[in-house]
Parts: C-alpha cells; sequence; structure tokens
C-alpha cells in the first residue's frame, strides 16, 4: 500500500491548476498524482520562440526533500539538454532546495531555454557548435530549425 | 451521576481538583498531574488531623475516591490515545483561508513548532528543517544552507519563534479529523488532539461494560455494551450492533438514503447513476460547455435553458464538425508521411543520377546498364568532356538533372519540352560551362534549384510525373536486376553440373587406362623374371649355348625398354589425372566464391 499523498503535492497540483504560469502548464495523470505531463513555450525572443517542449516530471517518494525528475520529451537543440532529453541545471541536482517548487523549476528551465549556457555542458557537440564564436549563428540557425520542425504545437 | 458517562464524572472530578486539560500537549499533562497529586493528599490529611477524629475518615474516603477518579480518568485517556492515534497536522482540512506568510516554504502547510534561522530571520516547522538538513548532520547540532535564500545557518537551543505566530497557527480553525464519519465540529488547531481525545463523538474509547474489551464511538459509549449480533434488517447481513450505524451509511448496499438535493430516497447502490444521471437538483453544465457556454443549471431546468442557449443549438454540428476536422487531420498526417518517404526516395535516386554523371565515361557505361533510363538519350557535352547536362526525354517531358554540386556549373537547370518539340536548335550547339546562352528558348527552360531539399510545388501538374516516372523507373531496374541475377545462377548452376559430368567421365578414362598400364606392367615384369631365371639356369651351360647367349641379353635389354616406356606411359597418366582433379578444384572454388557472392 502507498502512503497518502503529501499535502504539499496536493497543493501544489492545486494551484498549478488554478493559477497556472504563463507559457507552462503541468498536469498529473489520472493514475499517478506523483506523474506530470508538462508543456513549456519556448521563451520569446530566442531561438525557441514559437515552439512547445513537453516534458515529464515525476516526484519522487522523498519529494520535496530530493528534486523532482523532469526529462525533455520534445527533441530540442540545445547544449544543456542532450539526445535523451536529459537537463543539466544546478537545481534539479546540487544546488536544490526543499523551498523551491514544480512552477520555480519549470520557469527555470524556461529561462534555461532563453540563455543555454555552453560553459557547462551536457551534450559536447552541441556546446561546441554553440561556444565557437564563427559557428554560433549557425547553431541557432539548426535550433530554429529543430524548433520549427519538432516542436510544432 | 450513575446515568452520566464516565467520561464526564471523571472530568467533572478532575476540575474540581483544579486540573485544566486544555492548552498542553496530553502526555506532559498526565505527568504534570501524577506529580502533583501527593502534596494535594498531604495538605488534606494535615486538615483532617485539625478537624477530628471522626471527620478524618469521611475525608480519608473522599480524597481515596478522588484519587482513583483522577486515575480512572488518567488512564482512560491514554487508552484512548492508543485507539486514536495522534493527529497528523499537516493532512487537516483547514477552514479560515490563512496567508502564504503563514506557511512554511518546505511543506506548504501552517507553521508546525515553528523556528526562525538567527543568520537569514526565515522560519520553517522545526521538522522540516530537520528532514532537510538530515544529510548535513554535525555533532554541534543541526545546519545547513537555509533553503529559501542558502546562506549557511544553523538551529541553536533558542530557535523557537515568537509566542505571536505560534498561537496565529494554533488559532486557525481546521474541520475534526473525523468529519468523514460525521463529526460536524470545527476547532483550533493547537485543540484538535484533545477534541479528538477527550470530547470527539466518532473518536472511538474502550467499551464501558466491564466485560468487553473492544472498543466503541464515543457517543454510543452512553448506551451500554453495543458489542452484540445483529443483522441488517435490509441487507441480511450479520454484524455487530456498533458497527451497524457505518454500515447503513456507507456499505449497505440495500438501504435507503436520501440525496440532499433532491430530498428523493435512493439505495447506497444506485448512489453514483443517481448523482450522475438522474438527480434532478444536481447542477450540470451546458451541453454547450466546450464550444463556450459557462452556464450551469438544474438537471431539471436544463431543457429551458437548451432551448434558449445558442451553443447547446448548435452543439451536434459543431461536434461533428470537430469530429471531421480530427479525422482529416489524421489523413493529412498520413500523406505528410507519404510525401516524405516519397520525397526520400526522390532524393536518392537524385543522387544516383548525379554521382554517374560525374564523370562521363561511366556515363556511357551506364547506359548499357539502365536501358530504360537512357532509351533515348540525347547526349550533350562531348566537347571537352564536360557534361552540362543530361537531358533525358521521356513522352511527358524532358528534364535535366544537374549535379548537386552545381556552383561551379551555372547551366544547372531544367529543361522542359513538350513532346513534339523542335529539339535540334536546342541541342546543336554544345554548351559552355559558363553562363546559359541567352539565344536558349526561354519558354522550354525553367530554372529549378535541385540542390533544395524540398521538391517543387506540387501546383505545377508535370513536374509531379518526372517523380513518377523516376520512381517507377527505379522499380524496373530492380526487377530487371533480380531477373538477371536469377539468370545467372541458373546458367551458373548449369555450368558446373556439365562440368561435373564431364570430369567424371575423363576420371573413368584415366583410371580404365592405369589398370591397363598395370596390367601392362606386370606382364613386363613377369616376362624380365622370366628372362632373368633363365639367365640363371644357363649359367652353367652358357659356353654349350654361347649362341643363345647374346640373343638372351638382347631380350633383357629389350624387356627394361619396355618397362622404361610403361612407366613414362604411367607418369604422364598421373599429370592428366593432377590437371584434371585441379580443373576440378578449381570449379568447387568458383561455384563457392559464386554462392558468397549471392549470399553477399
Amino acid at each position: 500500500m502507498t502512503a497518502p499523498l503529501p499535502k504539499r503535492i496536493i497543493k501544489e497540483t492545486e494551484r498549478l491548476q488554478s493559477e497556472p504560469v504563463p507559457g507552462i502548464s503541468a498536469s498529473p495523470h489520472d493514475d499517478n498524482a506523483r506523474y506530470f505531463d508538462v508543456m513549456v513555450e519556448g521563451p520569446g525572443g530566442s531561438c525557441y520562440e514559437g515552439g512547445v517542449f513537453s516534458l515529464e516530471l515525476f516526484l519522487p517518494d522523498d519529494y520535496p526533500m530530493c528534486p523532482p525528475r523532469i526529462r525533455f520529451l520534445t527533441r530540442i537543440y540545445h547544449p544543456n539538454i542532450d539526445r535523451l532529453g536529459r537537463i543539466c541545471l544546478d537545481v534539479l541536482k546540487n544546488n536544490w532546495s526543499p523551498a523551491l517548487q514544480i512552477r520555480t523549476i519549470l520557469l527555470s528551465i524556461q529561462a534555461l531555454l532563453g540563455a543555454p549556457n555552453p560553459d557547462d555542458p551536457l551534450n559536447e557537440a552541441v556546446a561546441k557548435q554553440w561556444k565557437a564564436r564563427e559557428n554560433q549563428p549557425e547553431a541557432i540557425k539548426t535550433a530554429r530549425e529543430w524548433t520549427r520542425l519538432y516542436a510544432n504545437k | 451521576m450513575s446515568g452520566s458517562p464516565p467520561w464526564s464524572s471523571s472530568r467533572w472530578h478532575s476540575s474540581q481538583a483544579g486540573f485544566v486539560p486544555h492548552h498542553a500537549t496530553s502526555n506532559s499533562t498526565g505527568r504534570l498531574e501524577v506529580a502533583s497529586s501527593p502534596p494535594d493528599v498531604q495538605r488534606s490529611l494535615s486538615a483532617a488531623n485539625i478537624a477530628g477524629h471522626s471527620s478524618l475518615r469521611g475525608m480519608r474516603r473522599l480524597e481515596a475516591r478522588r484519587q482513583m477518579e483522577e486515575a480512572n480518568f488518567l488512564s482512560s485517556k491514554a487508552r484512548s490515545q492508543n485507539l486514536n492515534p495522534p493527529i497528523d497536522l499537516r493532512m487537516l482540512d483547514y477552514v479560515t483561508a490563512y496567508d502564504d506568510n503563514l506557511m512554511c516554504p518546505i511543506c506548504r502547510c501552517p507553521f508546525l513548532d515553528p523556528v526562525v534561522l538567527a543568520e537569514c530571520d526565515h522560519c520553517f516547522c522545526r521538522d522540516c528543517i530537520r528532514q532537510t538538513w538530515a544529510s548535513t548532520y554535525s555533532p554541534l547540532g543541526p545546519r545547513g544552507d537555509c533553503p529559501s535564500c542558502r546562506t549557511p545557518a544553523k538551529l541553536g537551543p533558542r530557535s523557537a519563534t515568537s509566542k505571536i505566530l505560534v498561537n496565529i497557527t494554533d488559532d486557525l480553525l481546521v474541520r475534526c479529523p473525523k468529519s468523514e464519519d460525521g463529526c460536524k465540529a470545527q476547532v483550533k488547531r493547537g485543540e484538535v488532539q484533545d477534541h479528538v481525545n477527550i470530547y470527539c463523538g466518532y473518536a472511538y474509547m474502550e467499551c464501558t461494560a466491564d466485560d468487553c474489551e473492544l472498543h466503541v464511538l464515543r457517543k454510543d459509549a452512553a448506551e451500554g455494551c453495543l458489542h452484540f449480533g445483529v443483522s441488517c434488517l435490509d441487507c441480511r447481513q450479520s454484524m455487530q450492533k456498533a458497527s451497524l450505524e457505518t454500515h447503513w451509511r456507507v456499505q449497505c448496499p440495500d438501504r435507503k438514503v436520501s440525496c440532499e438535493l433532491c430530498k428523493e430516497a435512493v439505495f447506497n447502490r444506485e448512489w453514483d447513476t443517481h448523482s450522475r444521471e438522474t438527480c434532478p437538483a444536481i447542477s450540470i453544465p451546458c451541453p454547450g460547455k466546450v464550444f463556450g457556454c459557462n452556464s450551469r443549471s438544474k438537471r431539471s431546468q436544463a431543457d429551458v435553458h437548451a432551448k434558449s442557449c445558442t451553443f447547446a443549438k448548435l452543439t451536434p454540428m459543431l461536434t461533428a464538425m470537430q469530429q471531421r476536422m480530427d479525422e482529416q487531420e489524421a489523413a493529412q498526417k498520413v500523406m505528410v508521411r507519404k510525401l516524405e518517404v516519397l520525397e526520400g526516395g526522390f532524393q536518392a535516386v537524385q543522387t544516383i543520377l548525379s554521382t554517374k554523371q560525374e564523370d562521363p565515361d561511366q556515363v556511357g557505361a551506364d547506359e548499357s546498364r539502365i536501358p530504360l533510363l537512357t532509351g533515348r538519350p540525347h547526349q550533350r557535352g562531348d566537347s571537352g568532356g564536360m557534361l552540362d547536362a543530361m537531358v533525358v526525354e521521356t513522352d511527358v517531358g524532358a528534364f535535366v538533372f544537374p549535379p548537386p554540386s552545381s556552383s561551379s556549373r551555372p547551366s544547372s537547370e531544367l529543361v522542359h519540352v513538350r513532346a513534339g518539340a523542335s529539339l535540334p536548335p536546342l541541342y546543336s550547339a554544345p554548351m559552355a560551362p559558363g553562363p546559359r546562352p541567352a539565344d536558349l528558348p526561354e519558354p522550354f527552360t525553367m530554372d529549378f534549384d535541385m540542390a533544395s531539399p524540398f521538391p517543387p510545388p506540387a501546383a505545377n501538374g508535370p513536374y509531379i510525373s518526372p517523380l513518377h516516372h523516376l520512381l517507377s523507373m527505379h522499380e524496373s531496374l530492380r526487377d530487371e536486376m533480380s531477373r538477371m541475377s536469377a539468370a545467372l545462377q541458373e546458367l551458373d548452376g548449369r555450368q558446373s553440373m556439365q562440368a561435373l559430368n564431364e570430369n567424371l567421365r575423363t576420371r573413368e578414362e584415366i583410371s580404365y587406362m592405369a589398370a591397363q598400364v598395370a596390367g601392362l606392367s606386370r606382364q613386363v615384369h613377369w616376362l624380365t623374371s622370366a628372362q632373368l631365371q633363365r639367365q640363371q639356369h644357363g649359367g652353367a651351360g652358357r659356353q654349350a649355348a654361347g649362341a643363345a647367349g647374346p640373343s638372351g641379353s638382347d631380350i633383357a635389354g629389350a624387356g627394361a625398354g619396355v618397362e622404361a616406356a610403361v612407366s613414362t606411359a604411367a607418369s604422364a597418366l598421373r599429370g592428366a589425372a593432377r590437371i584434371v582433379n585441379a580443373g576440378q578444384g578449381m570449379t568447387m572454388r568458383r561455384g563457392l566464391s559464386e554462392e558468397g557472392r549471392t549470399k553477399l
């Protein structure tokens, strides 16, 4: 028998539904309230603008003492996101704090789309392309192309 | 006193003794009370001494009874705590809305035993912050980074927040945790544990009967022991009287419960369908809700609304349209997929063609290999071996595939020739690598960038057909190839069979000849040995047979010559056999390699 859902998760879910963050939606599965389907819009002004990226989010048993597990399901060309959709973001790893919530984490991910960090890469090839000054327009073009191809509504 | 329930009498007595059950956690209260009773007894004893001997006995009896009542109260309270486990205050249902500032950032509930971090002034529940810092344990006490601002902090002995925060959070109204069982009480959060332990009618306590050790709801305790078997009048299930009420409310499928909305009595088992489908008083949304009508009305008045609501009227049509749109979208997706596949095939064909075009010699070789494609080709560009474009005329039109690296050859273009158009003026002059001559007839040419990954717009009808044509050519070529390879295999098999038969015959002949040679050599051997014997016998009478001597040696010499000849013939035969064997081995090897190729 599973433990009852902590009040915190119930509250966060309710708040995500009642006052959603603009550009972000998260809805729990019917059969597992710890598993969320997430949609994040690419931030305006970035090379992911106009794309809608879908992610999966899972709250482990000891949430909020450990971070939620998040993965991109949509393919994305980004130096901090690898081929499998795993995300390199400090607050999802060592810098997690129990005072953070699902909505703040999703906002961080949206911000990461707006400001890629090729100095701390997860996808080496993309990061190399991104870092080299003469290749950067090419990389941004590829990111736009991928957004158009894979992250279409 | 006898009529009142035992818990109320003990409470009355304990409050007489100055005992206040509220405002303290139950455990510590119990300990305090036990510790404080002996001085009371001593005080009353000394008072009794002064009053006199006769009243002393009455006082003692009174005192002993009071103590017994107290002990009873404490033990019953402890027992009720066992029956009603401590409440998880975080799971409570809060009646009053509370400020976000009263919420612990970790558990998102109103603070429980809040502490403040001296370093950054952030507040958390004590349990929450301890749990957060459990991994960074230090012997000097809990320490770590503040979850809100990451300031390094620790939990000192004086970390409790000011009393006002505790009071505010403890004064929030909550529903009794037994509200699902029927308790309607709303109490302050700080008192909810005492409410369940002492007052709540839906909490369990021990049965009042002396010989019964089962537990019973507090509200039923006054009715005496209810732990006797009864059977439900509606469903005939047997159970104890104490649990009959719960059974009626929740489980019994044959009992009628009155619907709160329509006041109609409904069977428990039909409750779901009633609330979902039939209850006339329940509020349901307008049928056109998905299309924008937000009004809700009672089921009984839904028809009235539907008659006036435009959305409700349009709903069937809109639903049908939506369905059709979905279907069409799905179909379109399939078409897109198909188009992608076709594009891929087209590009593959194009790359094959353009690589062949790189080298003019290879194009010449291709002509023989792809008869379908180059059945009626008009090749130009023989000057200097530089091929500008390959023109393939078909019934529908002719088009040119430029090589993908066409930057160096600007004359990459698609020439579209209608059937019956005059070809010679177009192709008579060899095209020089460079800008297209201006005198080329414009209506027949059309620039088309083949390096682009996207096909020409589908609106131009004729350009769909080249694609199809190429694909069909590709297919027919593939068929041709497979037919050819089958024929080749067949031929090869026949040939190897023939070789094998021939071989067999040759070998038989060789062995026959070898046998003959062996017979011959035996005869010769016999002849020579007979000759030798004769020579030995005639050794003594050599003088006598002097004339015969030279003739005998002549015979021996002839015998030796025949033997040498026979052995040469035998060696020659052996050589022939070796050659045949080698030939067979070669055919075998060729068969093997042939097999390997077909496998590849």
